[in-house]
């Protein structure tokens, strides 16, 4: 008879045990997977920078032509940018500070295009090229939000891995601390665009 | 008792100053003002209007809200606590839940009116949901446009109301392709099918008062049904969300931001 109680209560140990790490997998899963919709929102938003650039290059081409180095700039960085792509498996912090940095060039390129403007009126009082500013500035307060949304989003993840004793299955199973955007400073802020 | 003054009032001095760092270190950290209670549309809390305006405003506002879902905040501050009047309007939307889960139907209007040495500055941030009807070009036009112009003239009323009726005809679709028609349908149908169990509900309740004594037809059907009609017969479940007052705004809905909009100052 003690020795059925015994049982029973390992048994419920067991079973207690297996429910509670069953539990702490599927909320670190789905933490994951948060951060990880949250990157693709990021990616996007970084992606709709990218796709504004060809037709400002092309606005700002035809009225300063002779900036051949400043617009040279914008492609080049766009295409490097382009190239940094983060596998969402791995967001590491490394990986991260790479994007950033290479999306940050891009930033710096772009506002040195803009400041063209003041030099070239004709291209200043253009309908198109105000349009297109008005998109990109639009683009660049999307890029600041959802990078705070990620921050957020990474933080809860980052928060729920460490905490004991969940760190444990954490590193059982290989969920990895996730990366932070790092507040702007300097090189990757985004360029103030002014009207 | 010079030096005993001096002490005294270098203590008052450090505790004002204690003070004025609380203060400061408080406004730091809630720098985004809370939602408001009771929750309203109109938030003037530089005073720019008076308030048989807000009252106008907050009407025009909440009837729309009503009858379209899209909920139009507006909030004037006398300060930006540092952020930018984007970053600023994109976390009061985000925070205050701007706008209806469903739709992301959130319109932000954060006015900063000019001061004597600050220049005056104006965000418009646009919800999710509304970033087709409403795209960043759009809203800088209606900044530089309607608002702008009037702000210069000191009208603050005049601005935001000219910038609302243009949001509200973009919101609703007019003369814009607009992808609310889905929209519409997915309002309507959940209205008739909530039109039809009300019915059903209250069929049945009248029902099961007229039958009451024998209850023999029914009897499964009232068992099962027994806990909702006695838990308040008929409307317990429309009233808990409406029930803020008659022709009161009926909250913010769960509405989510991605920083669209634009902004301009003077």
């Amino acid at each position: 008879m003690k020795k059925g109680t015994l049982i029973i209560i390992v048994v419920a140990v067991i079973i207690g045990c297996a429910l509670w790490l069953k539990g702490a997998y599927n909320s670190m899963v789905t933490a994951e997977e948060g951060v990880s919709a949250a990157w693709s929102q990021v990616e996007n938003v970084y992606q709709r920078r990218s796709d504004l650039i060809p037709n400002l290059v092309a606005t700002v081409k035809g009225y300063a032509e002779h900036e051949s180095s400043t617009l040279e700039g914008v492609v080049e960085a766009r295409s490097k940018a382009t190239q940094v792509t983060v596998d969402p498996e791995k967001l590491t912090p490394e990986a991260l500070a790479k994007f950033t940095e290479a999306q940050g060039e891009l930033s710096n390129a772009l506002g040195r295009l803009l400041l063209l403007k003041e030099n070239y009126p004709d291209l200043k009082a253009n309908q198109n090229f105000s349009e297109l500013q008005a998109q990109l500035e639009g683009t660049e307060n999307r890029i600041a939000t959802e990078r705070m949304k990620f921050n957020e989003t990474a933080k809860a993840y980052n928060t729920l891995i460490r905490k004991f004793p969940a760190n444990i299955v954490a590193s059982m199973f290989g969920f990895e601390k996730k990366g932070y955007f790092e507040a702007a400073e300097g090189a990757e802020k985004a360029p103030v665009v002014e009207f | 008792m010079s030096a005993i003054s001096r002490k005294h009032g270098f203590t008052a001095l450090k505790m004002f100053s204690a003070a004025i760092a609380m203060l400061l270190w408080c406004t730091g950290t809630y720098a985004i003002p809370a939602k408001p209670s009771p929750e309203r549309l109109v938030n003037d809390f530089a005073g720019v209007f008076t308030s048989a305006q807000t009252a106008t405003l907050e009407n025009t506002l909440v009837a729309y809200s009503d009858s379209t879902s899209t909920q139009i905040a507006i909030v004037t501050t006398t300060d930006l606590e540092g952020y930018q009047a984007a970053e600023y309007a994109t976390r009061i939307g985000l925070e205050w839940q701007v706008g209806s889960e469903h739709f992301d139907n959130g319109v932000v209007i954060l006015v900063k009116p000019k001061t004597g040495r600050e220049s005056g500055e104006v965000f418009i941030a646009v919800g999710y949901g509304l970033e087709g009807a409403i795209p960043d070009a759009i809203a800088k036009n209606i900044i530089n446009n309607i608002m702008i112009p009037r702000f210069i003239e000191d009208d603050y009323y005049g601005a935001v109301a000219g910038a609302c009726s243009a949001i509200m005809r973009l919101a609703s679709g007019e003369g814009f392709e607009a992808e609310e028609e889905d929209d519409t349908l997915a309002i309507i149908i959940a209205m008739v099918i909530i039109i039809g169990l009300t019915i059903l509900l209250i069929a049945m309740a009248k029902n099961g008062n007229g039958t009451g004594n024998s209850g023999g037809r029914g009897s499964g059907r009232t068992i099962y049904m027994g806990p909702t009609m006695h838990g308040g017969f008929g409307g317990s479940t429309f009233g808990g969300s409406s029930g803020g007052g008659f022709g009161g705004f009926g909250g913010f809905g769960g509405g989510s931001f991605g920083g669209g909009g634009a902004g301009g100052r003077w």
